[in-house]
């Protein structure tokens, strides 16, 4: 097998693709058992995204230091209020 | 430039393979290949994270709504477009083939294969029917035997002769190279020259059987 141009030469048929036509189609697949099996998507309302926003009334940078330091820690934000409360307990 | 969609609701018949051969040897011929990726198991994605072949431009992802659309963005002068779909009855083939200028339904030569597999041709029959133009269609039979033309294989292709079916020869070889094209990446002909690529098996025999199986296609699409 050698030679682009021998492949060059190749022209591909024109086939008109209106909605007409794939509505045709789908029909004559469903009727023969090719029918639509895209994944349906997880139903209800999608996660909020996170804003590491602990209370409205905390300032975003402290929010930021406890969530960052809590990951460092490989453990939740809550878990960590917990130690710091344990600790502020703990000194009265 | 034609469009080829290699279909078939059988999952593991060898439609993958046959889409990383022809893509490779295509673009071996110097030509522009588009491979749009079609099925969940994104085999041609895993070939090509390996290393596509020069001249092969791969799309994933592709879906039932954006097949129509993909197909003819990527048709164009010069261009090859090759389909690989899902071993799944779905109207995403039959979206697939309605844009084809070849469809090559891959068949291993069993008796479960052919039936199955004569679905998608009797769907590419109808939707001739339903769209009022012809869509050219061959059954290649894969993962045969080196050494012996089995007696099944022999039934399978009367019987698909008889019934006017095109057969493409040569049929693709049970060969260990095309299995491991999907370890390594690249095509044949790299593997060859590769010392290091270890495929357990005979890389010329299968780039000999390669080259032929693509120059019958291309003889199709003239």
């Amino acid at each position: 097998m050698n030679g682009s141009n021998r492949l060059a030469g190749l022209k591909a048929r024109p086939k008109d693709t209106t909605v007409e036509e794939v509505r045709r189609v789908d029909e004559v697949g469903e009727a023969r058992g090719f029918l639509d099996r895209t994944p349906r998507k997880k139903p209800g309302r999608k996660p909020s995204p996170r804003t590491y926003q602990l209370h409205p009334k905390v300032f975003p940078k402290v929010g930021e230091a406890i969530a960052a330091e809590a990951e460092r820690l490989g453990v939740t934000q809550g878990q960590l209020i917990e130690i710091l409360w344990e600790k502020y307990e703990g000194s009265h | 430039m034609p469009v080829i969609v290699m279909a078939s609701p059988k999952g593991g018949v060898g439609k993958s393979t046959c889409a990383v051969i022809l893509a490779s040897q295509f673009a071996r011929m110097g030509a522009d290949v588009t491979v749009l990726d079609c099925d969940p198991n994104k085999s041609l994605t895993r070939w090509a994270s390996h290393g596509a072949p020069s001249g092969v431009t791969l799309k994933s992802d592709v879906g039932r709504s954006e097949i129509v659309p993909t197909i003819r963005s990527a048709d164009g002068d010069g261009k090859i477009v090759i389909v690989d779909l899902e071993g799944v009855a779905s109207q995403l083939v039959s979206r697939a083939i309605s844009q084809a200028d070849l469809v090559i339904v891959p068949m291993q030569p069993t008796a479960l294969d052919a039936e199955i597999g004569s679905e998608a041709l009797a769907l590419v029959r109808e939707e001739e029917e339903a769209l009022g133009r012809s869509i050219r269609h061959a059954v290649v039979l894969t993962k045969t035997s080196a050494a012996v033309k089995s007696r099944v294989q022999k039934e399978l292709e009367e019987q698909l002769s008889g019934a006017g079916i095109d057969v493409i020869e040569p049929s693709l070889v049970a060969r260990a190279a095309f299995s491991e094209l999907f370890a390594y990446g690249g095509d044949l002909t790299a593997m060859m020259n590769d010392p290091e690529m270890v495929t357990g098996g005979k890389v010329d025999k299968a780039l000999a059987n390669a080259q032929a199986f693509a120059e019958a296609v291309y003889e199709r699409l003239k």
